[in-house]
């Protein structure tokens, strides 16, 4: 055993959020996973703001639209989209700390591993189709004002169906979760989680017309697609977001030394 | 606790031998060296792809990109066993590096995609070359966000292993740090079609290559020393 210069006995300290930030990561047996889970916070505050506020790609604009109306929406929205998404290019590296958290979440229950190993893989692949392919197309059709106007158009559907379109590897990654949730003994979390697992999976269901329909209620900003769609997103991520800080405030470290650490390339 | 280390040297050793490949793709892709500049028309886009003495060398150089641009997970799955030994509570920082393992070097080949497309029908429009281009610069330039979280997350990781003997030391800790840094205003090319920012430009192409291609460098030295170290140390305990 070896044991580590933490200092259990280390008086909270009650100065400025600097000072207690400084001692936490020093002293918090629990730092690496409140490191993840406020790296998660960062990156959903970021995500709204810049979707909703900066970009203002959600909600989403028409699919109905002439191309005339499409280049106009590029002409609107030109340095909200170049801003906004050049941050999002940086931040979206945070997202691999709100599935490592989650697939921890998973190791603790009386699931096989394949569960977490399945949740990390499928949730790294989906930032790539489900956010970072929306950017891009979007930042190509805005970084040039005199791009042919159905270049745009095409550009405009590509990005909003990148978007919304990515169903699989939310759907597969939700069940995942789901089932190790209902198999689970340790209750890491409750019952009624695994549901609303469910309903975030069959969200994924529900927006597979937006790829048959450009009108109504099923086209990509429509009312089923887009809005029930994002009243269960918020309600699932504000979920999950409680239950795992409940998870790391239930978690006993306690204070004392390390677990043992591997000799060998120590000596 | 001993994890097996057996073939971790061969990983290890594809290091120099990727570098050297990298290396020599960028040398043959004639965008890369004089970068192309995103000022350039739909004319004058298509005129570098219907180049007779340009074409060959973009496929060809591309064609080994996408063999060889996911040739670094094996070397980060490494970086990630290194991890593993750190004086940690939770295996977290390993699962949020695994996760950038997979993001990068993806997004490296979505963006070789895109210029294998725009070379693969030259007589196309112009215009939609271009698009093809512009699709292939903008993912390869600003999407750095996986790259900076690796070396974020791994500098994190150093500072909290609290060991006498730590795995890394902290001056690698401190280069991560450095390296993440000088990665970030390549995100921010699109706002600029000129000057340090613009995808051809010091900060975006040159300063983040750069970067990259230290990182490989210098991780790949630091990550030998500590696997030579524990074999060394294996070996006298056997």
């Amino acid at each position: 055993m070896n044991s580590t210069p933490y200092a259990p006995a280390a008086p909270r300290p009650t100065g400025s959020p600097l000072q207690r930030i400084g001692w936490h990561l020093q002293n918090n047996p629990k730092r690496e996973l409140w490191i993840a889970f406020f790296t998660m916070i960062v990156f959903y505050n970021l995500y709204g703001i810049i979707f909703f506020g900066v970009a203002r790609v959600q909600p989403p604009p028409d699919p109905n639209w002439d191309v005339a109306t499409i280049a106009q929406w590029f002409d609107d929205h030109r340095t909200g989209l170049l801003g906004g998404f050049a941050v999002t290019f940086i931040a979206v590296g945070m997202t691999v700390a709100s599935n490592a958290l989650i697939a921890y979440s998973m190791f603790r229950m009386s699931v096989s591993r394949a569960f977490a190993y399945a949740y990390i893989a499928l949730y790294s692949l989906s930032a790539i189709p489900g956010l970072l392919l929306t950017c891009i197309a979007l930042t190509v059709g805005a970084m040039r004002p005199e791009r042919d106007p159905e270049q745009l158009a095409w550009l405009y559907d590509f990005a909003f169906m990148a978007f919304d379109g990515t169903m699989g590897v939310f759907l597969i990654g939700s069940l995942i979760w789901m089932l190790a949730i209902f198999l689970d003994k340790n209750r890491v979390f409750p019952r009624w989680f695994g549901y609303l697992n469910l309903c975030n999976a069959l969200t994924e269901v529900v927006v597979a017309p937006a790829w048959l329909f450009t009108d109504r209620a099923f086209a990509w900003e429509g009312a089923i697609t887009w809005w029930i769609n994002m009243v269960v997103f918020i309600i699932y991520t504000g979920a999950f977001i409680t239950l795992l800080r409940n998870m790391i405030l239930r978690e006993d470290f306690g204070t004392g030394p390390l677990p043992a650490l591997e000799k060998a390339g120590h000596g | 606790m001993t994890h097996q280390t057996d073939g971790e040297l061969i990983l290890l050793w594809t290091v120099p031998a990727l570098l050297l490949i990298w290396a020599s793709a960028f040398v043959l892709f004639p965008g890369f060296v004089q970068p192309m500049s995103p000022t350039l028309s739909a004319e004058e886009v298509a005129a570098f792809y219907r180049d007779p003495d340009n074409l060959p060398r973009i496929r060809y150089s591309m064609i080994v990109f996408n063999w060889f641009c996911v040739g670094l997970i094996p070397v980060l799955a490494l970086v990630m066993m290194q991890m593993r030994r750190m004086a940690h509570r939770t295996p977290i920082f390993s699962y949020c590096l695994l996760g950038c393992a997979t993001g990068g070097p993806t997004l490296f080949l979505v963006a070789n995609l895109f210029w294998l497309l725009a070379a693969f029908r030259p007589d196309r429009d112009p215009e939609l070359i271009q698009m093809f281009n512009d699709l292939a610069w903008v993912t390869f330039t600003g999407q750095v966000g996986f790259l900076v979280g690796q070396s974020a997350f791994l500098a994190l990781a150093i500072y909290l292993d609290r060991q006498e003997r730590p795995v890394f030391s902290t001056w690698v800790a401190h280069f991560n740090v450095v390296i993440a840094l000088a990665l970030m205003p390549a995100a921010f090319f699109a706002l600029s079609l000129e000057g340090a920012l613009a995808w051809d430009g010091s900060l975006s192409f040159w300063l983040k290559n750069s970067a990259v291609a230290l990182w490989i460098a210098v991780m790949g030295l630091v990550l030998g020393q500590n696997i030579y170290r524990q074999r060394r140390a294996a070996a006298l305990a056997a």
